[in-house]
């Protein structure tokens, strides 16, 4: 394609010459210096996140290693936790034990695994606005 | 690429790449600027999927074009040649620039035909080049060419 040419001399003369080009990359410097400051801070914050994860795991597999371990080791006729007081509310849980104990570790497991599955959504999306 | 080397890139590079958008934003200087500034801040984060063949300004280009087009998009509004001629003729900075028309043309010009245009005619880039700064096949970029090349002889000659 040829090039118009009363087109590009319009263009040609009309090409700007600026002459705030200090001004323009002291601007810029500082733009950078604001980009670098949030980075850091960024990756500040990804590094918490990545303990928080570690902590959680941690936590989680001691715990729950911990609990199935003393579950599995009492004996299945005998509660796992009983009540000095007498109540018929009591006697139940005391009589469910073993089930209450499996449901508060399983509640315990997934609140786990969301807050794991979270703070890597939160450090993707960190890396993603990068 | 450090900091420094891109520091010294754009220093090199930034008459040129502020002329572009200048003409892109027909002849708005604060605009183009802004859209400059948001153009190397994305260029210096996005520095490690930059490889270095010698074709930094044509980069930087590319990033510039891409922002000015999310920069039109987010605007979702085209004002009237009036209203263009008011912005324009309104602007401190246009005083230095005689070619008032020139910009005026441009801007009824579609973002993609604008951009087709200024590059071709103002940064002296060839079609092969244009195609891979705005992303878009050489049939097309000829066509955007030939629209606009057509439709700013139109205006001016108005």
């Amino acid at each position: 394609m040829t090039k118009d040419k009363a087109l590009e001399e319009l263009f040609l003369a009309q090409k700007p010459h600026f002459t705030d080009n200090d001004r323009f990359m002291a601007s810029l410097t500082s733009r950078l210096d604001a980009v670098e400051f949030i980075k850091q801070q960024q990756e500040t914050t990804i590094r918490h996140y990545k303990m928080a994860i570690v902590v959680a795991f941690v936590v989680g597999i001691v715990s729950g290693a911990v609990t199935i371990t003393y579950v599995l080791s009492t004996p299945t006729n005998v509660p796992l936790f009983t009540f000095s007081l007498q109540s018929t509310f009591l006697l139940w849980l005391a009589e469910n034990s073993r089930i209450i104990s499996a449901t508060a570790l399983s509640l315990l497991m997934t609140l786990g695994i969301i807050s794991i599955i979270s703070n890597v959504h939160d450090i993707m999306k960190m890396r993603v606005s990068y | 690429m450090t900091r420094e080397v891109f520091i010294a890139h754009v220093e090199r590079e930034q008459e040129a790449l502020r002329g572009f958008l200048l003409a892109l934003c027909c002849g708005n200087k604060g605009d183009a600027d802004d859209l400059a500034q948001d153009a190397l801040v994305k260029a210096y984060l996005s520095l490690a999927g930059y490889q270095d063949k010698g074709k930094f300004r044509s980069w930087l280009f590319k990033i510039a074009h891409n922002t000015f087009l999310n920069h039109k998009a987010s605007l979702r509004c085209t004002e009237s040649i009036d209203e263009a001629r008011t912005l324009v003729s309104s602007t401190v900075a246009d005083s230095e620039f005689e070619h008032q028309d020139l910009y005026l043309a441009l801007r009824t010009l579609p973002p993609k035909e604008r951009s087709a245009i200024t590059l071709f005619y103002l940064s002296g880039y060839n079609i092969k080049e244009i195609a891979a700064i705005t992303d878009t096949s050489e049939d097309a970029v000829k066509k955007q060419l030939s629209r606009g090349r057509d439709k700013l002889k139109e205006k001016l000659k108005n």
